[in-house]
């Protein structure tokens, strides 16, 4: 499996699979059509949704719940359509496997790649409703107005509840998707509402069912001793000392290291405490991230491939009048959810069940079945709650782990990851460097932008082909915020030089964006300063309010990006004076070309620490659902983004990564955490993702703040800011 | 093994179990009290603060021979249906992302309230500083918790 496929919304772009990945063909099937009357038959016209006689109305969520808001935004786009009783829809996560054919929740891509679908789904029970009850009083339909789960007859009043109607709704023949109106948006009563996440209630009393929380009968608890070196391996083992432990059950090898089962999660970790291993320290045992990052400081300064070329490229930072220079560099990362990955299996001879907070319950069944040779139909994968994600759970090694050990024993298992687990082992965001360049003329106008990017391409979900790592196009996807620059220069070279390394790496919130855009931002204020011109109204002179520019297979949209500049500085009082000590700064990006976010940040300087004060967002994502959690997905976006610069690196010596939990590496706090306020812009746009846009841009205007209050420049994540050697 | 009597939520519950296992896992794994999480085992996150004797405390730090006639209120208990004010403000702010940490964050500014009825930012940030919330939160846990503290006062 490619590992772009994961990455973004792009693939669908190319494939014209819009409306359709993932959610398409559970719609417009129209053999899931009426089903048989029977008395008191739901009413079923989709895999997505149901409404019982009861009036119940059953909406069916086909992506993972992370804390992105699916649970909630998904529903309320199939309620707005229906025209129904938001406060009597229930939430139902869909099971992997057919009717649906991808459940995959990445990319930001929820509400992308469901809005039209999902409207389609709402709309078509709405106008078999509307049919049913117009048949039934012999009236035209229309004179009948859907509203509140109800179906109006409008000269007479009449009424008919969608419980009422539900049999006879089954019995109308399912209209095809083109047949079937959308909703004017100015008529919209829910999407557009600030409306509560649908698991509050559950989460605040603690009822709330994460993979963690899972429980089955005779299920027994399991932890894995692996090898502590990247890429080792199991030689030995003595387990004496383990089946000792009261609780303790079985000890088996299993593909990844040595499963402790146990009755109880404590005896499994102190079982596994007392295992004696020897490891294999394999092929990467001499591995240092230190020595690495040198390596890439050095690659940046190398010939890449070229991943976009404008004008004369690099050739043309000879011209100007003044040329600038400078080096970025940003460390291994980790997702660091506060939920350990882990599963619970039950696998059986020719069947399997498993419960797994998931972002990829496909890929569990897939790989399940061709594993154990079970048919696919018979894996029921349920994807529980996550307790946080951030792209860590597309890897599905915990499941395979999990389904390994409930194999060996003959029973469920609940395979856990402790803290240091989850911080070790799995994938990380890749460390890279970057060099940036650029050439201004005698009037201050840049003429002449260069970007090198030296890292490595994931290898999560398979090593980059040789062929790949002199690609341009694949490299190119590598680098995103590196070669999508959108401002008008005539003058652009990007490229890019793959430096090999033994670290896992795979998906991290945002991907490739946070590394590029820390760099692209933060080196556009150094531009900006060398001209002797406010960073704001720099890049604003290189966009313009209608023009577009491509950039691979990107369109980006220049006046939209303008717009959230200009918006956030307003809102923010750009030009407005600071306390003494403080300083402002700004940036912003254009996320997978459909989400524009900026940012000014404001941080103080006293007694030799810095701290970030205030952060003012302009967010333009296009059609916002639910504005309530849009704006949680920016907090959170900001406060990861604001993690990545100034808390915590992943660090490996000798082949070891040498963090194993918060107490190392560490994320932001709440006595840390800045004031936030969030603009966003209407729009009538395809709604965009807010997942991850808002990471990326964070990081460079907390620089570029940094500077403006300091006059020090900040080139090197995490920010360790300490005042300089007197 | 040896034999604990624990009061949980007003009851009390005979457990069996080694001394040293940290109250976490009996909650979890032995009562089936899943609403206390696991989020590192080793006090850095605070995912599993419970009440001992009315203080917030972390469950993965206080072993099971530790408690003796302490009462102990996990997230379960802290309200029969969900009215407590911490869990009403933490719904009207709508806190939670995940949801993960929040019965960790809602005991510990439980604890802090009844302590402190009206607590400034400082207080806030001194009670809520070692619970981790990944998904940054922070600023809506902070609105709930002078929301919480203006509900309780009326």
């Amino acid at each position: 499996m490619s590992a772009r496929r994961d990455l973004s919304r792009r693939l669908f772009l190319k494939s014209g699979l819009v409306a359709t990945a993932g959610f398409g063909l559970a719609f417009h099937l129209p053999e899931i059509a009426c089903r048989a009357t029977a008395i008191a038959e739901p009413f079923a016209p989709n895999a997505l949704l149901s409404i019982e006689p009861s009036g119940a109305v059953r909406i069916v969520v086909p992506r993972s719940e992370m804390g992105q808001g699916v649970r909630t935004s998904l529903p309320m786009i199939v309620a707005e359509e229906l025209e129904a009783d938001w406060t009597r829809i229930e939430v139902v996560q869909a099971i992997a496997g057919p009717p649906f054919r991808s459940l995959r929740t990445s990319g930001s891509g929820s509400i992308y790649g469901g809005w039209r679908a999902l409207r389609t789904v709402g709309a078509t029970a709405r106008e078999m409703l509307l049919t049913a009850a117009a048949t039934e009083w012999n009236v035209a339909r229309t004179e009948c107005r859907a509203e509140n789960s109800t179906v109006i007859h409008v000269p007479t009043g009449r009424r008919a509840t969608y419980g009422d109607l539900a049999t006879a709704a089954a019995k109308v023949p399912v209209p095809k998707p083109e047949d079937v109106p959308l909703k004017d948006p100015k008529a919209f009563r829910i999407v557009g509402t600030r409306v509560r996440r649908v698991d509050g209630p559950a989460i605040v009393a603690g009822t709330a069912v994460y993979g963690m929380d899972v429980r089955v009968p005779g299920m027994k608890t399991a932890v894995i001793a692996r090898c502590p070196v990247l890429g080792g391996s199991l030689e030995t083992f003595d387990a004496a000392r383990t089946r000792k432990i009261t609780g303790v059950r079985d000890v088996v090898r299993v593909s990844t290291g040595i499963a402790v089962v146990a009755d109880t999660t404590w005896a499994a970790i102190r079982g596994r405490e007392a295992l004696d291993v020897s490891w294999d320290e394999g092929p990467n045992r001499a591995f240092d991230s230190t020595a690495y990052a040198a390596e890439l400081e050095a690659a940046a300064r190398r010939a890449g491939v070229v991943t976009r070329r404008e004008g004369e490229g690099a050739a043309a930072l000879a011209k100007g009048a003044r040329s600038i220079e400078a080096l970025y560099t940003y460390p291994y990362q980790v997702h660091a959810p506060v939920e350990p990955a882990n599963c619970v299996a039950d696998v059986r001879k020719d069947s399997c069940e498993i419960w797994a907070p998931t972002q990829a319950p496909d890929t569990i069944r897939e790989q399940v079945a061709a594993r154990f040779g079970i048919p696919p139909e018979r894996v029921r994968v349920h994807v529980t709650l996550l307790g946080g994600a951030f792209g860590r759970r597309l890897g599905i090694d915990y499941a395979l782990e999990a389904a390994e050990t409930s194999k060996a024993i003959g029973a469920p298992a609940h395979l856990v990851w402790t803290r240091e687990d989850d911080t070790r082992n799995g994938f990380f965001q890749p460390s890279s460097a970057h060099l940036l360049r650029g050439a201004i003329d005698a009037s201050g106008n840049p003429v002449a932008w260069a970007h090198t990017k030296a890292s490595f391409p994931h290898s999560a979900f398979g090593a980059p082909s040789a062929a790949e790592l002199q690609s341009s196009e694949y490299l190119r996807d590598s680098a995103w915020g590196a070669y999508d620059v959108p401002y008008s220069i005539p003058n652009i070279e990007t490229s890019y030089v793959p430096v090999a390394s033994p670290v896992p790496t795979g998906p991290w919130r945002s991907v490739y964006s946070p590394s590029c855009t820390f760099a692209r931002e933060s080196f556009v204020d150094e531009m900006a300063h060398a001209a002797g011109r406010d960073p704001l109204a720099f890049r604003l002179a290189l966009l313009a309010k209608d023009r577009t520019v491509r950039a691979g297979e990107l369109t980006l949209d220049q006046g939209r990006l303008a717009r959230v500049l200009e918006l956030a500085a307003e809102k923010a009082g750009w030009d407005k004076p600071l306390p003494k000590g403080w300083g402002r700064g700004i940036a912003a990006n254009i996320y997978d070309q459909d989400t524009f976010i900026a940012y000014v940040v404001e941080v103080s300087h006293e007694g030799g620490r810095v701290r970030v004060r205030r952060v003012v967002c302009a967010a333009d994502p296009g059609v916002i659902v639910n504005p309530n959690g849009a704006e949680a997905q920016i907090e959170g976006g900001i406060m990861f983004g604001l993690s990545t610069a100034l808390c915590g690196e992943i660090t490996i010596r000798k082949g070891r990564v040498e963090q194993s939990s918060y107490a190392d590496y560490p994320v932001m706090r709440i006595d840390e955490a800045p004031a936030i306020e969030i603009h966003l812009v209407a729009s009538n746009a395809q709604p965009a993702g807010l997942g991850e846009p808002p990471v990326p841009p964070i990081a460079p205007a907390l620089a570029n703040a940094i500077f403006a209050a300091t006059g020090r420049r900040m080139r090197h994540l995490p920010i360790r800011f300490e005042e300089p050697k007197r | 093994m040896a034999s604990f009597t624990v009061t949980i939520n007003g009851e009390a519950r005979r457990v069996e179990a080694d001394p040293d296992t940290p109250l976490l896992w009996v909650l979890r794994d032995t009562l089936g009290l899943t609403g206390t999480k696991y989020g590192c085992g080793l006090g850095v996150c605070g995912a599993c603060t419970v009440h001992v004797a009315g203080e917030a405390a972390r469950a993965c730090l206080t072993s099971i021979d530790s408690i003796g006639t302490r009462k102990i209120t996990t997230i379960e208990g802290l309200s029969r249906d969900g009215s407590h004010p911490v869990q009403r403000a933490w719904i009207a702010e709508d806190v939670a992302q995940c949801g993960y940490c929040q019965p960790g964050q809602i005991m510990q500014a439980a604890a802090l309230l009844a302590r402190k009825s009206r607590p400034t930012d400082a207080e806030i940030d001194d009670a809520m500083r070692d619970n981790v919330c990944r998904c940054g939160t922070y600023q809506r846990i902070r609105r709930a918790i002078h929301l919480a503290a203006s509900e309780r006062a009326k």
